[in-house]
């Protein structure tokens, strides 16, 4: 993270993050421990894939790719008591009995960050390490934040002048500008130079909020909203550090303005929120998956997928790539392999999902290269946390056509879709494509995971074995 | 994916729903397989001046078939002129022996015809892998679980095939759960052989007194482990089955990819140098066992029904391994 402003604070974080290296060199001595960050652009099934991920790993009878289990090396996995005890839970016994209950529904969707710590048993690969000590023990924390605190990070680079531009150029465009106008209006009508006043203030912060807000419930679902906690405030709610919002430039403003008091506001932002995120969380993770439903973004038409790509930007964009080298190491954990993963590929038939594969890819391409270039490991991938559907063959017009079958999200009977077919590539999706797709949303179907070998997902295995299979070997 | 070209004629099919009755379960062949593009299979040799020669073999085969059966009948004719109990003895045996031809030949047919079907689920799979498609591997999976239906060794490995594999997955993951859970342990068990032939190459050309003596132990070694292999992987190949393999056998060594290549050869004549240093019996057992160990990586690659993924490729590494320990335990 290149950190424009806040000396101190980079020097405090450098010491936070010296300390973590130090404890990490302990905890490799004598086993080993990995923290996984799971996190979501456009609500794309955080919960449910966290859910299922534990399901698989505590069962252990779904996931042939994983060599561990495949080399038959998997002795155990258990859930364990977690290491910070300020973090609520993440809920896996409540998120399972909601899918596998006799009338199974999908979690409530998560808001804020929730923690579960797993530690997996298993016999080392290496013949060095077999004959050294028997079974060795990996300890799994996953993370599970919300997409727009990564979206936050960003923040860190920018001025309040800087970032004001740039969002309010953002909410000009597409879909935002009706949403925005509430916001803009309130803008106009008021002098950013004049002298701060709270009153003010708060009722800017209000509407703002309510635009993001906005933006988020809308049918097309944006997703690069910030400041990301104004969505989400907990325990924040009302502070000031949440009471600003991005205004126009003031040339001339004093110091008692409006403008310096929001600008204020920002970099408190920036300083209690997002840098403590970057500090208790972020800064600690080894592994991380973005999970992108490039699906809905794609069933919101043009304005859906301008979104996903800026926001995917924005999150390459926020890894501290590189390999971790013994200095960096030291320096504190840092993420060395990023998975992309586009979700709920089960609502598209089997056949497919290769393009859904490459059409995340084609959305990442610059950034990508230059990352892969640096050495870190990023890989994309499509998976169904849980799989809903079956693909099945129909006939169209006398040609076979692969479908999806299943029970569409407020239905009881199970049908038969054709969803439409996913490009390739982000250039082959034509202006004014809408109405070529509609994916539907599926329920999850009954007696899920009744056999005991875990809930029956579409390449959990393989992502697993990308994020987590080096440290299983 | 050929819809794909036809969409930019706006020819897209748009989303809708059908009636689930009229659905078929199970992905089958989509479209046909076209030919392989980018992927150079080896060409069919060319087989000059062998037209006369097979029909010299053929000929004189006949000639002889008619010959026996000539005289077979004359013998008999005369056997029942002395007496009918010593014609009908004779009769007998002349049926026991037809019967048991036909049953060997049987046999012999069975096991080549076997052979025939692995080469074909090879080029299959290849094909396969390199086209990534969907939806066609299932039944190529199903051959190749077919192909051991006999085997209770392998009865765990296949339900773990059968639960592991989806519709979801696509063609290279179903031929790669396939190696994973099915082959995998084939693989380690043909591995350990040839690393168990090739020790005994090595040791037994060491410590054996002729040159003679040297070349009759790696020759019947040789030929009995590529027989164990081939048993491994699919049928005892039967003799017919045995010279083919070793004439493709022959053809391949050099090409066929074992995963080093020639310049691992000359490190192995140095390391053999080395070892020939110390003693030159010691040298030559090295260098035949590293011979034997490399028609016996050849044989897995020729027996085995899909062809190792790239990452699964046997390496002669561990078997240098082995080999070069051996020096040490043998003094």
């Amino acid at each position: 993270m290149r950190v424009a402003r806040g000396f101190l604070g980079d020097l405090e974080d450098a010491g936070q993050r010296a300390v973590d290296g130090l404890a990490q060199l302990a905890t490799r001595l004598y086993g080993g421990e990995l923290r996984l960050g799971v996190t979501g652009l456009r609500r794309a099934g955080k919960t449910v894939l966290v859910t299922s991920l534990l399901d698989n790993l505590l069962k252990a009878g779904r996931l042939p790719f994983l060599d561990v289990m495949a080399q038959g090396r998997f002795v155990a996995a258990r859930l364990r008591p977690q290491p910070d005890p300020a973090i609520p839970r993440f809920d896996y016994e409540g998120f399972l009995s909601a899918l596998t209950g006799p009338d199974p529904v999908w979690p409530k969707p998560t808001s804020a960050v929730s923690e579960i710590r797993l530690d997996l048993r298993f016999r080392p690969g290496g013949l060095v390490r077999q004959r050294l000590g028997g079974i060795a023990t990996l300890t799994l924390d996953i993370v599970d934040y919300p997409g727009e605190w990564l979206l936050d990070l960003p923040l860190l680079d920018q001025e309040f002048a800087h970032w004001s531009r740039t969002t309010l150029e953002l909410s000009t465009l597409g879909p935002r500008r009706d949403l925005s106008r509430p916001w803009r209006e309130a803008l106009d009508a008021l002098d950013p130079a004049a002298d701060a006043d709270e009153a003010t203030a708060r009722r800017l912060a209000e509407v703002y909020t309510d635009y993001l807000k906005a933006c988020r419930s809308n049918a097309v679902g944006l997703s690069l909203l910030q400041p990301g906690r104004f969505l989400e405030p907990g325990e924040m709610a009302g502070a000031p550090v949440l009471t600003f919002c991005p205004l126009p430039p003031a040339p001339g403003a004093g110091r008692r303005s409006l403008h310096a008091l929001m600008a204020e506001r920002f970099e408190a932002y920036k300083d209690k929120v997002v840098r403590r995120f970057y500090r208790e969380h972020f800064a600690k993770l080894d592994r991380q998956i973005v999970l992108v439903d490039v699906l809905s973004a794609l069933n919101a038409g043009a304005p859906g997928l301008d979104d996903l790509e800026r926001s995917l930007a924005l999150t390459l964009d926020s890894f501290d790539f590189g390999r971790p080298g013994l200095l960096s190491w030291l320096g504190g954990a840092r993420i060395d392999r990023v998975l992309f993963a586009a979700t709920k590929a089960d609502h598209v038939a089997a056949n497919q999902h290769v393009n859904l594969k490459t059409l995340l890819e084609s959305f990442l391409s610059a950034p990508l290269n230059a990352v892969r270039f640096s050495g870190a490991r990023v890989e994309t991938t499509a998976l169904a946390a849980v799989k809903s559907t079956e693909t099945v063959l129909t006939d169209y017009q006398g040609q076979p056509l692969a479908c999806v079958q299943g029970v569409p999200v407020g239905r009881d009977a199970p049908t038969v879709i054709f969803p439409g077919e996913v490009p390739a590539n982000r250039g082959d999706v034509p202006a004014g494509a809408e109405g070529r797709f509609d994916f539907t949303n599926f329920r999850p179907p009954k007696g899920l995971g009744a056999d005991g070998r875990g809930l029956p997902n579409v390449r959990l295995d393989q992502a697993l074995q990308f994020l987590i299979g080096d440290r299983l070997a | 994916m050929s819809d794909r070209v036809k969409d930019k004629d706006r020819t897209w099919i748009p989303p809708m729903e059908f009636d689930p009755a009229k659905a078929v379960p199970a992905p089958v062949e989509l479209d046909s397989a076209g030919p392989l593009e980018g992927e150079v299979l080896p060409p069919a040799k060319p087989r000059r001046g062998m037209g006369a020669a097979k029909l010299l073999v053929g000929s004189l085969a006949a000639l002889l078939a008619v010959g026996i059966g000539f005289d077979t009948a004359d013998m008999l004719a005369r056997a029942f002129a002395i007496s009918p109990i010593l014609g009908g003895a004779l009769a007998g045996l002349g049926a026991l022996t037809v019967g048991a031809l036909g049953v060997i030949a049987g046999r012999e047919w069975r096991a080549y015809s076997r052979l025939a079907i692995v080469d074909a689920l090879r080029t299959e799979a290849a094909l396969l892998r390199a086209k990534a498609g969907h939806g066609k591997a299932g039944r190529l999976k199903d051959r190749v679980v077919a192909l051991y239906a006999g085997r209770r060794d392998l009865r765990a490995a296949k339900d773990r095939l059968a639960l592991a594999v989806t519709d979801a997955h696509d063609d290279r993951e179903v031929l790669d759960l396939t190696e994973r859970t099915l082959l995998d342990p084939l693989d380690r068990a043909a591995y350990r052989l040839v690393i168990k032939a090739s020790r005994d190459v090595a040791l037994t050309t060491a410590l054996s007194p002729a040159a003679l003596l040297d070349a009759a132990i790696v020759l019947w070694r040789n030929a009995r482990l590529v027989r164990e292999i081939a048993g491994l992987y699919a049928a005892r190949p039967g003799l017919f089955g045995s010279a083919r393999l070793l004439r493709r056998m022959a053809e391949n060594i050099g090409v066929a990819g074992v995963a080093e290549s020639a310049d691992t050869l000359i490190v192995d004549a140095l390391g053999a140098g080395t070892v020939g240093a110390v003693s030159a019996k010691l040298g030559q057992g090295m260098i035949n066992g590293l011979l034997t160990a490399r028609i016996g990586l050849a044989a897995m690659h020729l027996c085995r029904p899909l062809p190792f993924a790239p990452d699964r490729k046997p390496r002669l590494a561990e078997i240098r391994k082995e080999l070069l320990s051996l020096p040490k335990r043998v003094l």
